[in-house]
């Protein structure tokens, strides 16, 4: 038998045959996660403390304090999202194994999803814990629509994914994403209100802070944590709309490759 | 089985194909040889579907690169593993990305256990191997689903005896199954060994093809005689045998060392650069 293996005809079987793939590829990409996990510890302690530190501040100086002080360090902190997606990627092309997964039957989108999905559910963990943190230590209200919440949650969360997938398709070096990412997401999500609140920002910044996806994560969180689900809506449509967009965008370009060129 | 017709691919001035056509029969071992930048590794990357050729054709089984993804093998010129993953896993991953199921994915990784001799490092991490176990791991991966085309771009570069011998054994092998396969070396005996066809590259096309015999054997070697460390003589010849009795008796000092080579790649391109002038 030379012509191998398993592939059968029809529209169901090929579904079979592309989650079992795509399953591969998230236990895979799950063991290297976890063979290197300091970065996400860090990102889940640092707001833990940070929450604490700023509530104060945050009560004093603006109404819903408690509210804004950890949805503002959620969003800021899952921002760090697209630098881990980013590099995960990054990983594959300074390895030049991404070139081996692209000969294999996996199409690209597989690959993204099969290296994606494993950082989303960490980030979902993640945003839930410092939720439930939150909560019980920080004094936030318990949300009554919690579907609501996590609905929020699961859209905030792919779209960091989609954007750090995009740039991790489009720089030439470590060096680029780093520089793009980590600034990047920290001007995003500062000018999208998540560090201090947007009511206190200079009038320019509140204008400028409508390009941000970082406030939009923050307008349907603070929306979704206060039960509202007319108010989830939009914020939610445009943050899907710019995953979607960049998400095409990045399996586009991880469809062709890089061939040889770069700085990696 | 694989049949590639006027390649062209061109990477700003530098024309990497230029008019490339090779094919390779079911059951065939072609040993594609050429200097540096020949483009044996291009016409690698537009077999595997990872780059597209500005005009010609690739036909795999019939059918585009594009639409025989999973039917080849293809084992990258440069170490191309994860580092803190293990050997084992890396079969598992692409195996799986292969379709093997189970029991069909585990005798697969037992017979290349085997056959590669990765037995004594199948549970370590692919960071801390040697370049030689890197190497039969890569093989390994390309391998593991038996694919009908098998793309061999230098599978013993830097390779120590155990690295190649082995996979000298498992290329004869899959040949002997019926699949087609391409192989770069730079290492003439092993395409002897093979009973490989040979295809030498240069400058983005084939300018010659045909076994050992018809390519190689008309060819001078080189004979040396050695008298304490100076070289005494040194004669290309391509009746070596004769050559080394004929010197030997005019020697007039002792001869310590001998040497005599048979001809090698380089000697192939020089003759054919020559052939080519002419
Ligand atoms: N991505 C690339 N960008 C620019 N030039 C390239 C690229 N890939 C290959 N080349 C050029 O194409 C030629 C053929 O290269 P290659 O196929 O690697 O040869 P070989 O594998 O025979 O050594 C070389 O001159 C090389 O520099
Ligand atoms: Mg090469």
């Amino acid at each position: 038998m030379l012509l191998d293996t398993g592939y059968r005809a029809g529209p169901i079987a090929a579904l079979r045959e592309s989650v079992y793939r795509i399953g591969a590829l998230a236990g895979h990409n799950t063991t290297i996660r976890l063979r290197d996990p300091g970065q996400m510890i860090s990102y889940l302690v640092m707001p833990m403390v940070l929450m604490l530190v700023l509530k104060p501040l945050y009560v004093r100086a603006v109404e819903g304090g408690t509210t804004k002080v950890v949805t503002g360090l959620l969003v800021m902190f899952s921002v760090f999202a697209i630098s881990i997606a980013g590099n995960a990627i990054l990983a594959e092309r300074t390895w030049k194994t991404w070139d081996r997964l692209r000969v294999s039957r996996a199409p690209a989108a597989e690959l993204l999803l099969g290296k994606t999905l494993p950082i989303y559910l960490v980030m979902i963990v993640q945003q839930a814990i410092l939720l439930g943190y939150g909560c019980l230590v920080i004094g936030l209200p318990i949300p009554g629509n919690i579907p609501l919440v996590l609905m929020s949650i699961l859209i905030w969360a792919f779209t960091l994914l989609a954007i750090g997938a995009l740039l991790a398709a489009i720089v030439r070096s470590h060096g680029e994403l780093s520089v793009i990412s980590d600034v990047g997401a920290l001007t995003l999500s500062s000018l999208g209100g998540a560090l201090v609140p947007l009511s206190l920002m200079p009038d320019w910044a509140q204008v400028a802070a409508h390009v941000s996806p970082g406030y939009w994560a923050l307008e349907m969180l603070q929306a979704a944590v206060a039960g509202d689900t007319a108010g989830t809506l939009l914020p939610a449509a445009i943050l899907l709309g710019i995953a979607l967009i960049s998400g095409a965008f990045a399996i586009r370009r991880l469809t062709r490759g890089w061939g040889r060129g770069g700085l990696l | 089985m694989l049949q590639a017709i006027d390649l062209v691919k061109r990477y700003g001035s530098v024309l990497a194909l230029d008019g490339f056509s090779l094919s390779v029969a079911a059951g065939e071992i072609v040993g594609l040889v050429g200097h540096n930048g020949a483009g044996k590794t291009t016409f690698v990357e537009i077999v595997s579907y990872l780059i597209r050729q500005d005009s010609g054709h690739v036909t795999i089984d019939g059918r585009p690169p594009s639409a025989s993804k999973g039917q080849v093998g293809v084992a990258p010129q440069h170490i191309a593993l994860y580092p803190s993953i293990t050997v084992r896993e890396h079969l598992v991953l692409f195996g799986k990305l292969a379709g093997l199921r189970r029991t069909a994915l585990d005798s697969a990784i037992e017979d290349l256990t085997v056959a590669l001799r990765l037995g004594a490092f199948i549970d370590r991490k692919t960071a801390g191997l040697s370049g030689g176990q890197q190497r039969r791991v890569q093989a390994a991966t390309a391998l593991i689903h038996r694919p009908g085309l098998l793309l061999l771009d230098e599978p013993t570069a830097g390779a120590d005896l155990e690295t190649r011998e082995a996979m000298l054994d498992v290329v004869k092998q899959r040949a002997g199954d019926g699949a087609a396969i391409v192989y770069t070396t730079h290492y003439l005996p092993e395409l002897v060994e093979l009973q490989a066809t040979i295809a030498v590259a240069r400058n983005g096309k084939i300018i010659a093809r045909g076994t050992y015999d018809e390519l190689v054997e008309g060819l001078p070697g080189e004979v040396c005689l050695i008298h304490d460390n100076e070289e005494e003589v040194r004669v290309s010849t391509t009746q070596p045998a004769a050559t080394l009795i004929d010197l030997l008796s005019r020697a007039e000092r002792p001869i310590s060392t001998i040497e005599v080579h048979n001809p090698s790649l380089d000697d192939l391109y020089r003759s054919l650069a020559v052939s080519d002038a002419s």
